[in-house]
């Protein structure tokens, strides 16, 4: 038997892959490479939240944006009303997203499978469309009009984290590390819970509903639990992500940054602990070389899914695990 | 043929310099190479990024601008580059996305294309994310995004914002223009409203919903009032709901600020098959060649405005003849004279300042923007001439009323659909009168 625990060895990996993200910045110094890999950390973020929700806890949320939206938001409202820090509003984002969170899924996960997703899409469409077509000015300042929400242009040109002042030319490493940062307890958060004794409710709720329940194990209860942390830490990645880009708005709410999301935790492996971070990575590589290639981006990602969805349905984490066992020497049966 | 003939006036460096309107401050001598700082620079070619949105809602303008560029790029190495070095256009798409994607682009032209200065039309977002990048790496960054947005930031930080440069006015004019302008066609008996009522519909873009905002404001000063504000998502194809609303309390004036072509277009299909006695006005959108192509025989006789549309005469003419030449006929000239003459009085402003700055040299690279700051510029669309403290492009008649100072706000009225709008206001460049729109039956 091993001497670590699932938990501990998880740790012991997410202490390599912080190593390895962490010194990039000596090889890679162009500052277009260090914003892609600042995106993906915040995308890899969103994707490993939602495969706890949706592939370890099984709740089948769409809201995943609107959570993350909520924090980048609270960063924007707070930076451009109240001319807050967003080391201040940051956790304030992750905060005020977990208590929506709370609402929505006391509203919402009492329901089965697919109305919670038809619910959560609802919710995020009428929250996006709410926010669009605000037209209303809340402040108005040298014909400038911001409405409460932003409008359709959203928040922009706030306080930042800083660096730029500090680091001058260099602000942008800063920037990397703080998202690091919040890369790192998104990703501790989710090895805790999925190898945790969270993660071992979530097992038995999704080898037998009814066994579990016999148990005495609410359902609704763990489901809401793991919608609220989820949050929490989507939540967090919206709020650095606005604080990086110094910008919140109704793109956020897109349904192709969905689709995008989704295509990593496809692509990476649903239901594993380190698929999303490889599937967020394929896919950030996969959108640059789309890049050269003009208006197929969208298309190629389309083809991706089509492929991993028929050929690899447990993505690379799944793939990697049936090519390690067979590459694994066979122990010889014991007489 | 044509298009032989077009090439043969293009590669032609007096047709070029007549072509290009470069006749101004001694710029054609030194983008032709023959400045005295030409052998300080390379034969390298320079770099152009243009990030514009290829994919989404804005595409149909993006398609125009990278064509303006192309075109713009085509004449200027023709004629020997800047300073002899050939300009070779970088295209990222910015796909009609929010600011991450915008920066992104931007970023990439600058550290992967190494582009020495992005020019573009405008994008979405906040309008605010590529001054940010440009001035990060110290490039001269040209938009037409028509937005207070960039006032407020540029005058807000000169310093910092040095390198962005608005080469058209903001939307807060349109608001008064247009008023202005419905209240003349009365005074003079051009059109008489069934009433003074006005309905507005706005989406949801600041650029849209600052001109509803600034009519909104203004309208009771002219002796207007608004009896319908309704903001609509974008973009959106279903206007019953909003039809409904105007139908029910015919207004005597109908303006959408809402700008993307193809919801312009739908709006004026469902509008006809049922139509009330008002004056249509469609901001910006209907000035393009989709707008007509998608809305066809329902395009005839809509008022729009642009402050920055190709003018009637000799250099918007001949550019326009051209560009349909090139792109064809459903090409519009409007949106492709944007980047092209951004492009052109880029390369006449980096000849004059010894040569172009390569992206995080700030010292030539200043050099360029004082040039700019202190040029004034006739392309296809009028004169370019920017307010020192804000970097953006005077307005004429708003404030200018010398048209050889300002870059024009011009009202139009399709005709056809097979062509482009007549220019019907300001003078000197008004080619037609008003008339009555068909649908009004008074």
């Amino acid at each position: 038997m091993s001497r670590f625990s699932d938990l501990q060895k998880n740790l012991f990996i997410l202490a390599g892959v912080l190593a390895v993200i962490a010194a990039l910045p000596l090889f890679i110094t162009q500052r277009y490479f260090l914003g892609e890999i600042v995106l993906f950390m915040i995308w890899a973020s969103v994707a490993v939240q939602w495969n706890v929700l949706l592939g370890h806890a099984g709740v089948f949320s769409l809201g995943q944006m609107l959570f993350f939206a909520i924090g980048a938001y609270t960063v924007g409202m707070m930076g451009v009303f109240f001319d807050i820090s967003p080391w201040l509003s940051m956790p304030v984002g992750a905060v005020v997203a977990a208590v929506a969170s709370f609402a929505i899924g006391l509203a919402c996960l009492r329901l089965d499978t697919a109305y919670v997703a038809l619910l959560t899409f609802a919710i995020v469409f009428m929250v996006s469309s709410l926010i669009s077509t605000d037209a209303e000015c809340f402040i108005t300042e040298g014909g400038l009009c911001t409405p409460l929400f932003g409008g359709g242009n959203g928040f922009s040109g706030f306080g930042d984290l800083g660096f730029r002042k500090l680091l001058k030319g260099k602000w942008i490493l800063g920037n990397y590390f703080v998202v690091l940062g919040v890369l790192a307890l998104s990703l501790m958060a989710s090895i805790v819970v999925i190898h945790g004794r969270l993660g071992l409710a979530f097992r038995s709720l999704g080898d037998s509903r009814v066994y579990a329940a016999a148990r005495g194990m609410n359902r609704t209860r763990f489901h809401i639990i793991a919608f609220v942390i989820t949050a929490f830490f989507t939540g967090l990645t919206g709020a650095v992500y606005a604080a990086h880009f110094r910008f919140a708005g109704p793109s956020l709410f897109e349904f192709s940054n969905l689709v995008f999301i989704l295509g990593m935790i496809v692509v990476g492996g649903l239901k594993s602990t380190w698929g999303p971070i490889f599937g967020a990575a394929l896919m950030m590589v996969l959108v640059e070389l789309a890049k050269s290639w003009g208006d197929i981006q969208n298309s190629l990602i389309g083809i991706v899914l089509i492929v991993f969805v028929l050929l690899l349905p447990k993505g690379v984490a799944g793939a990697s695990t049936k090519l390690f066992g067979f590459l694994k020497p066979k122990r010889k049966p014991s007489a | 043929m044509t298009n032989n003939s077009e090439t043969k006036s293009v590669t032609s460096r007096r047709g070029f310099l007549k072509n290009a309107g470069l006749g101004t401050v001694g710029g054609a001598v030194a983008v032709t190479g023959l400045g005295t700082a030409a052998s300080a620079q390379s034969g390298e070619a320079v770099v152009i990024g243009g990030p514009i949105q290829m994919t989404g809602g804005g595409a149909a303008d993006g398609i125009e601008f990278k064509q303006g560029l192309e075109m713009a790029a085509e004449e200027i190495n023709a004629a020997g580059g800047i300073l002899g070095r050939p300009v070779k256009i970088a295209i990222a798409d910015t796909e009609s996305g929010g600011d991450d994607k915008i920066t992104s682009a931007g970023q990439r032209l600058i550290d992967r294309d190494g582009a020495s200065a992005l020019i573009t039309g405008y994008n979405f977002g906040s309008q605010i994310a590529l001054q940010n990048v440009a001035a990060d790496a110290s490039v001269v960054y040209m938009h037409a995004d028509t937005a207070r947005a960039h006032t407020a930031l540029v005058g807000g930080d000169p310093e910092k914002y040095w390198q962005s440069f608005m080469y058209c006015p903001s939307e807060v004019y349109y608001g008064f223009a247009y008023l202005n302008y419905i209240k003349n066609l009365e005074e003079t008996g051009q059109f008489k409203g069934v009433n003074k009522k006005i309905a507005l519909v706005t989406g949801p873009i600041q650029y849209s919903i600052n001109i509803a905002n600034s009519i909104k404001d203004e309208a009771t000063k002219y002796g207007y009032e608004i009896s319908l504000y309704e903001t609509v998502d974008a973009p959106t194809n279903e206007w019953g709901p909003t039809l409904a609303k105007i139908r029910e309390d015919e207004p005597g004036f109908i303006v959408v600020t809402h700008f993307f072509p193809g919801d312009q277009a739908q709006f004026m299909k469902q509008f006809l098959t049922n139509p009330t006695n008002s004056l249509i006005y469609l901001q910006y959108g209907a000035s393009l060649a989709a707008f007509r192509d998608i809305a066809g025989d329902a395009s005839e006789d809509v008022l729009y405005a642009t402050n920055i549309g190709v003018l009637s005469g000799e250099v918007g003419s001949d550019f326009a003849a051209r560009y349909t030449a090139k792109y064809g006929e459903k090409a519009s000239p409007n949106g492709g004279a944007q980047t092209y003459e951004a492009l052109h009085m880029y390369a006449q402003a980096a000849a004059m300042a010894g040569g172009v700055g390569e992206a995080y040299d700030d010292v030539q690279n200043k050099k360029i923007a004082d040039r700019l700051r202190g040029m004034i510029y006739r392309g296809p669309t009028g004169s370019i001439r920017f307010d020192p403290k804000t970097q953006q492009a005077y307005s004429y008649p708003v404030q200018t009323n010398d048209p050889s100072l300002g870059m024009s706000h011009i009202f139009s009225q399709i005709e056809k659909k097979e062509e482009n709008g007549k220019i019907i206001s300001p003078t000197p460049y008004s080619v037609k009168e008003f008339r009555v729109p068909s649908w009004i039956k008074m």
